[in-house]
């Protein structure tokens, strides 16, 4: 089955950071997620890894909501994918 | 090559704006061997951003702060190489209110802190290593500074570690010169790193320095001040020892941004 992109940062949240999933929502923050600079720095390589698509510090900086970082990835070409 | 068969170790690598991982990539280009460091949740990012240097290197957790990690990082470079010929110490850490303008408003445990992370561990890391260096002939030990003589907007107990720093740099070089180590300090112009993007008000010191800088400053290129930090782990700087070296576009030297000539 393929997932969103949404489900695929949700995913890498949960997994990786351990986010409660019933924690994300689009409009979450990444400070409500509890991501401080140095997460936002993790989160930006592994969303990398895992969809390929780079984003940049500025850009990372910039993010307010899960939704934001969700919408830049998918503008910036990242795919559902398998997973 | 410029670093062929150098053994380097090589500590704050935390994402590629990092000027250690420039230094850590051109290491490996110039023919060096390499292991990296990183601390706590670091110490996870430091493993991923290390899989894209040319050849992913080891990556050994080292707080500064833990002796049991000192202790174990001499052990694996002894199991591992025997010697170590370079090592770069990228480490510096302050508590918020440490910066950002309330210089006169800063509590004594929070400036310890910084000191203890910024400058103390200078020393300690060097003192770590003293006899992989010496088994290396000497080596170099290269630190990362920013200009400690003149007071910064923003820098402020940063500052006061940094000032600490070029002291210390200068008593390690005087201790371990005997055994033919060198020391020394490289003081960047500011990059946009993660740990300057830290550092509420670091953009007024940013601002101004392209323009004062006779041959110009990108804050977004950590290259130049990398390849200076190889330069001093090379064998091409055999005489220079507690020394700042400046890479910073020239604006150590300069009163006031200067126009151009017309």
């Amino acid at each position: 089955m393929s997932s969103t992109v949404y489900e695929r940062v949700s995913t890498i949240l949960v997994e990786n950071f351990g986010v409660e999933a019933d924690k994300i929502s689009a409009d979450a923050t990444f400070e409500d997620l509890d991501l401080d600079s140095l997460d936002l720095v993790e989160f930006s390589l592994a969303a990398e890894e895992e969809l390929g698509v780079r984003i940049e510090d500025e850009e990372a900086e910039a993010l307010g909501t899960l939704g934001d970082a969700v919408k830049l990835l998918e503008d910036k070409g990242a795919t559902p994918g398998e997973g | 090559m410029l670093l062929a068969d150098k053994r380097l170790v090589i500590t704050g690598v935390l994402n590629e704006q990092s000027i250690a991982f420039s230094v850590a990539r051109l290491a490996q280009e110039a023919g060096a061997q390499v292991v990296l460091t990183g601390f706590g949740r670091g110490l996870r990012i430091t493993e991923r951003i290390a899989r894209r240097l040319p050849d992913p290197p080891p990556v050994l957790e080292l707080d500064v702060t833990e002796p049991a990690h000192h202790r174990a990082l001499a052990a694996d470079l002894e199991e591992r190489w025997g010697a170590v010929d370079g090592v770069v110490h990228a480490v510096a850490f302050a508590p918020e209110t440490a910066l950002g303008g309330d210089f006169l408003d800063t509590s004594w445990d929070d400036v310890a802190t910084a000191l203890r992370v910024s400058t103390y561990s200078f020393a300690e890391l060097s003192a770590t290593l003293t006899p992989l260096l010496r088994a290396a002939g000497g080596g170099s030990v290269v630190g990362l500074d920013f200009d400690a003589t003149r007071a910064w907007p923003a820098y402020d107990w940063m500052g006061v570690a940094k000032a600490g720093l070029e002291a210390t740099a200068r008593y390690v070089a005087r201790d371990l010169g005997p055994q033919g180590t060198r020391v020394n300090l490289v003081a960047a112009g500011p990059l946009r790193t993660v740990a300057a993007k830290g550092i509420e008000g670091f953009a007024d010191i940013e601002r101004s320095w392209g323009e004062q800088a006779p041959l110009g400053w990108d804050v977004t290129d950590a290259e130049p001040v990398a390849r200076t930090v190889c330069a001093l782990l090379s064998d091409w700087l055999p005489a220079t020892t507690g020394m700042v070296v400046h890479a910073d576009g020239g604006a150590h030297a300069i009163g006031a941004p200067t126009p151009p000539a017309s």
